[in-house]
């Protein structure tokens, strides 16, 4: 079967055609904007410097557990961070702390919850499995693999329900697109129409498998969107820019009511699958090969290609860094939870009572 | 499954099959009863072993046959039980009861194992009721499956307790002022029990009573030797009635047909004297606790179990265990002057004695041939006795004896 | 007073609050044309419209996840798992999503949503259509379980658990779905977790649930005619909360208990009472705690294969005698 392509496939360069010389004439070939991309930016920072301080953290024996590191898939969530508004939904995966620190959450709570501290965004009780915040629209990261698609099919309902204008951002992996939930989420959300902007991240491997070797099709997403009536969307996840189109795309489409939207997002993770795998079952040389396409390499050079001082560029990275400083020593010096939170928080009205 | 005729006791080798309750082909529940037996001794219901439908029908009513033949075959399990309810036990006959009591029990037909004895499995609830008001379980019927003891068994028990200690005073309400030139008093419970146990004792045994005159000189001589001494040491008077009950226990060795009870054409003879002491509680009922194995005891120790039971008597502490076994019953109404008494046995015993007043009165006596009239202290003593179990020569003789021992007996060195 | 089916009175309990609350929404498969295959949903798609009574695919994924999305975002909605045996099918929406987000993310999520299904046996649709599983939802923490067994409790306890701002599953018993009986003009709201004393009796206690109920009090009035047994019936209507208050207060007057559950044997709901009740009230107990259940077997589906297997009167009825002494 023919693959099908569209104007949708993006070229995977969007240098501008010339070089800084004209500043102003390069602002109009511009359809982001310098702030949107400063933001995109420090997004992709501190995506990648949590993760980083939480992969040494572990080391450090001060994160128990088990963590999901995104440690080069930056460029997705930031880029959909950009294109939302702040009353969105997003739904992620349990590799989301990237995909909550970039609704807002703050770092406090990211780290700290990865530490089992009080001042973890779920008190200690979730984990890094289950990242929340849901004052800033992250409606949660989900450990089922697949469970969170039709939840975001059922926020963007509510949505669509009282006329709200807001819109669901569901991210996942290219594993997800092979269990029963992804497709009822598929066929539920298009039959609807509902405002769900559904984001497949293919970073290759489901867990320690490569996805080729367990999917029917090459490209896992994009290749069953036809299934369900939707336009195949590939995309380059490591280019921060390239995502972004495609997202403010889909989530204009979901907002004018036209349905939802599958984008498949061509990544790699640096990491293994948790903190527990070495990765050892990578071919040899694909991780050099991916390192060159990391996301904060390809969008440093951007920004400068745009014309912003390298030494805007490096201090904002600085202040990520400095910010994550001081959230781990936040976290570090924050208690362990009281055990008077153990038995709280099953029914709305705060306890867990089963019988009088 | 064979139904098969049940041991009723040591001695009985066969039964006669009296009633049978169920029909062939008709269902039967596991301990519905099945049919009725009669002995000599006892008459009997006995519960179905299993449940099932009745295939067969062996031994007609009105036959006699041994114990052990088989009466019926049982086809069991045809009840459509799923397994949600417990397994019942593998039926075998056992009589699990030798004491025949005068009210004929329903014996199970089901084995029972010593830990299994349904009347000592005391439930949690009947357990926590038995510790709470520190009963006796021993003494508590069971009405429930197998004779075990219940909730509800207890709870009757407790509230005759209560309806005993609350219950109105029946004399003293006779101070309330009369309408119509009449008062109805209504009975209490002590009254109505009194009422029915008279009554039945009437119409069971034919009353006979014969009195005995008795000399208490030589009593009263120890009495007013050592009264003093025992009221200052024992704390109550020394009275006419240990002596009486010594002398009575003593006269029984030799007359032991009236420490009985009648039990269907039989005289169930007892070796030790229960005996039971009436005690009027201030006009407000007859009570007879009984000192157990009083024939065992000196007339020092009867007199302190008489003073003691008598106390708990007013103070209406007596227990379920004071009231039971008695097997021979004085009745002491001497202390308001009466000549006479004639007393209504208490059941299922068969005499019952009283003493009435005793006075000084002018009496001969026999000396070197002449006679002399001297001041003794007289009383008459008369016993009723149940003529079904004995004669009139009998009882005269057993009074003639309980005469001499009261006049003769050394009851110096019977007292410290 | 009005005379209501159960099945009715479901349609009543949720036009009720769907009129009360804009935010009350419904979906489920063949619920909104078809009034749903047990007809207990009929009227609803006339009188309040397609955006708020929403047919689906095949899809319990979808549509308790949809409901759980809703439900978080600020709906309450209502949804369909047409049997409850489905529930197997999106079990993990229902105990790994929907009873343990709250908690996992320390009380930032909401979820006032309502699991609406027909449980139970009694209509020889088979093993895989007949089963009662609201001890599957007992067990795990962060469910409330409500099974009505009267058309007013139906619509009462609805309304109440649409009202509820916690997730209830709400089990209606199918082969009660014709039963008729009054229910309260107006407005009517029952309680979630409040146990009602059917019949008063002093000898035994009998609890029971859902299609147990009606059983449990034919055969106390035969346990009373031909046995001379006063036996009290209690309707649970609840798991969880469970009214452990009220079954203590009877077990204390009576001193037997005895449960009535329609699940097959281990782990039916009953086991839990048996144990709660052994537990603390260990010395009220005059009798062994007798439980009476489906034998632990699926369910069959010829007529007389499964009365044999689901507790019928006669069962009721023998079992309590012969405990009773």
């Amino acid at each position: 079967m023919a693959k099908r392509t569209t104007k949708r496939r993006i070229s995977k360069s969007t240098k501008p055609k010339k070089q800084a010389a004209n500043k102003s004439k390069i602002q109009l070939n511009d359809d982001i904007g310098e702030k949107t991309r400063l933001r995109m930016w420090q997004l992709q920072l501190e995506v990648r410097h949590v993760e980083q301080r939480a992969h040494d953290l572990f080391f450090q024996n001060l994160i128990k557990g088990t963590s999901h590191l995104a440690i080069g898939q930056e460029a997705i969530a930031s880029a959909c961070a950009a294109v939302m508004r702040p009353d969105d939904y997003t739904f992620c995966t349990y590799r989301g702390h990237a995909h909550t620190l970039v609704r807002g959450a703050s770092m406090e709570g990211v780290l700290g919850e990865l530490m089992g501290r009080e001042c973890g965004m779920l008190g200690g009780k979730g984990g890094s499995m289950h990242l929340t915040d849901v004052e800033k629209g992250a409606m949660g990261s989900y450990a089922i693999i697949g469970a969170h698609l039709p939840i975001a099919a059922g926020a963007a309902w509510k949505a669509q329900y009282l006329k709200t204008g807001q819109i669901s951002f569901c991210f996942f992996g290219d594993g997800t697109t092979n269990i029963g939930a992804f497709h009822e989420a598929l066929n539920f959300s298009v039959i609807w129409k509902l405002p769900v902007v559904f984001v497949c991240e293919n970073n290759l491997y489901m867990e320690y498998t490569p996805i080729a070797d367990v999917t029917a099709v090459e490209h896992p997403a994009a290749d069953r969107a036809g299934a369900y009536g939707l336009e195949s969307i590939i995309v380059d996840g490591n280019d921060a820019d390239l995502v972004y189109r495609v997202a403010r795309d889909a989530a204009d489409k979901a907002r004018a009511g036209d349905g939802p939207s599958l984008i498949e997002a061509k990544t790699y993770r640096h990491s293994g699958h948790s903190r527990a795998d070495p990765a050892t079952y990578r071919p040899e040389g694909e991780l050099e090969k991916w390192l060159e396409r990391d996301p904060l390499k390809i969008y440093r050079k951007r920004l400068i290609d745009f014309g912003v001082k390298e030494g805007k560029v490096v201090a904002i990275e600085n202040a990520v860094l400095k910010a994550v400083d001081d959230a781990t020593e936040f976290a570090k010096n924050s208690s362990t939870p009281s055990k008077d939170v153990l038995m709280t928080e099953v029914w709305a009205d705060g306890g867990s009572s089963w019988r009088n | 499954m064979d139904v098969l005729m049940p041991q009723l006791g040591e001695t009985v080798a066969e039964g006669t099959l009296s009633i049978w309750h169920k029909k062939v082909g008709e269902k039967v529940e596991a301990n519905e009863l099945l049919f009725e037996i009669s002995t000599d001794k006892v008459e009997m219901e006995v519960p179905a072993p299993a449940g099932g439908v009745m295939k067969e029908i062996l031994v007609k009513e009105g036959e006699t046959v041994e114990v052990g033949a088989i009466l019926a075959i049982l086809d069991e399990g045809t009840d459509g039980s799923v397994g949600t309810t417990e397994p019942k036990p593998a039926p075998s006959l056992e009589n699990n009861s030798q004491h025949l009591t005068h009210s004929p029990p329903a014996v199970s037909a089901t084995a029972v194992t010593p830990n299994q004895d349904p009347k000592r499995r005391l439930s949690p609830v009947v357990r926590k009721l038995v510790a709470e008001h520190n009963l006796n379980p021993d003494n508590i019927g069971g009405s429930g499956r197998d004779g075990r003891i219940t909730k509800s068994d207890v709870l009757a028990l407790l509230q005759q307790k209560l309806s005993a200690s609350t219950d109105q005073a029946f004399v003293s309400s006779t101070g309330s002022p009369s309408v119509d030139g009449k008062k109805v008093i209504a009975f209490n419970r002590i009254r109505r029990v009194t009422a029915e146990h008279m009554v039945r004792s009437k119409s069971t045994s034919p009353h006979v009573h014969q009195g005995v005159e008795v000399d208490f000189s030589r009593v009263d001589r120890v009495r007013s030797d050592k009264g003093v001494a025992w009221k200052a040491r024992e704390g109550f008077s020394l009275n006419y009635l240990p002596f009486v009950a010594r002398a009575v226990c003593d006269a029984i060795v030799e007359f032991p047909l009236v420490n009985a009870h009648v039990e269907e054409n039989s005289l169930v003879v007892y070796d030790q004297v229960n005996l039971a002491i009436a005690v009027d509680l201030n006009f407000e009922g007859l009570v007879a606790p009984v000192i157990q194995n009083a024939s065992s005891m000196t007339a020092v120790e009867i007199a302190r179990s008489i003073a003691v039971l008598a106390a708990r008597a007013r103070a209406n502490q007596l227990t379920p265990d004071d009231h039971l076994g008695a097997t021979y019953t004085i009745s002491n109404n001497g202390s308001f002057g009466t000549l006479f008494t004639t007393p209504i046995i208490n059941q299922p015993q068969v005499a019952i004695l009283s003493t009435d007043s005793i006075t000084k009165r002018p009496v001969v006596v026999e000396h070197d041939g002449e006679d002399y009239l001297v001041i003794r202290p007289v009383g008459i003593m008369t016993q009723a006795f149940d003529h079904r179990a004995i004669d009139g020569a009998y009882s005269a003789a057993f009074l003639r004896k309980v005469k001499e021992i009261i006049e003769t007996k050394n009851w110096e060195a019977a007292l410290p | 007073m009005a005379e209501l089916t159960y099945r009715e009175a479901v349609a009543d309990g949720i036009a009720q609050e769907m009129e009360r609350d804009e935010t009350v929404v419904f979906l489920g498969e063949d619920i909104a044309k078809a009034g749903g295959v047990f007809k207990a949903t009929v009227g609803l798609y006339d009188k309040f419209g397609p955006d708020r009574v929403r047919d689906t695919p095949i899809s319990e994924q979808a549509i308790l996840g949809a409901a759980m999305g809703a439900a978080m975002t600020g709906l309450r909605p209502v949804a369909e798992i047409m049997f409850s045996d489905f529930l197997a099918v999106c079990w993990d929406i229902v105990a790994n999503q929907i009873a343990k987000s709250r908690y996992m993310t320390d009380g930032q999520v909401s979820m006032p949503l309502v699991i609406r299904t027909a449980n139970g046996g009694g209509a020889r649709f088979g093993a895989q259509h007949s089963q009662s599983v609201e001890n599957w939802s007992m067990m795990i923490p962060g469910l409330k379980v409500v099974a009505p067994s009267t058309p007013a409790d139906v619509k009462g306890l609805l309304a109440a658990a649409i009202r509820d701002p916690d997730p209830v599953m709400f089990f209606e018993q199918k082969s009660l779905y014709p039963s008729k009986g009054d229910v309260p003009e107006g407005e009517h709201i029952e309680e979630i977790g409040v146990a009602k004393v059917v019949r008063e009796g002093s000898d035994v206690t009998i609890v029971a649930l859902a299609a147990m109920v009606p059983r449990a009090l034919e055969a106390a009035d035969r346990l009373y005619s031909e046995a001379g047994i006063s036996a009290g019936v209690v309707d649970l209507r609840s798991l969880v909360p469970l009214d452990t208050k009220t079954i203590f207060e009877q077990v204390e007057k009576t001193s037997r208990l005895v449960t009535v559950e329609e699940n097959p044997r281990l782990c039916g709901w009953g086991a839990e009472i048996s144990s709660i009740v052994a537990e603390e009230r260990f010395w009220d107990l005059d009798m062994p705690i007798i439980r009476i259940t489906t034998p632990h077997i699926p369910l069959p589906s010829a007529d007389e294969l499964e009365d044999l297997a689901l507790p019928s009167v006669e069962r009721i009825f023998k079992t309590v005698r012969q405990g009773v002494d």
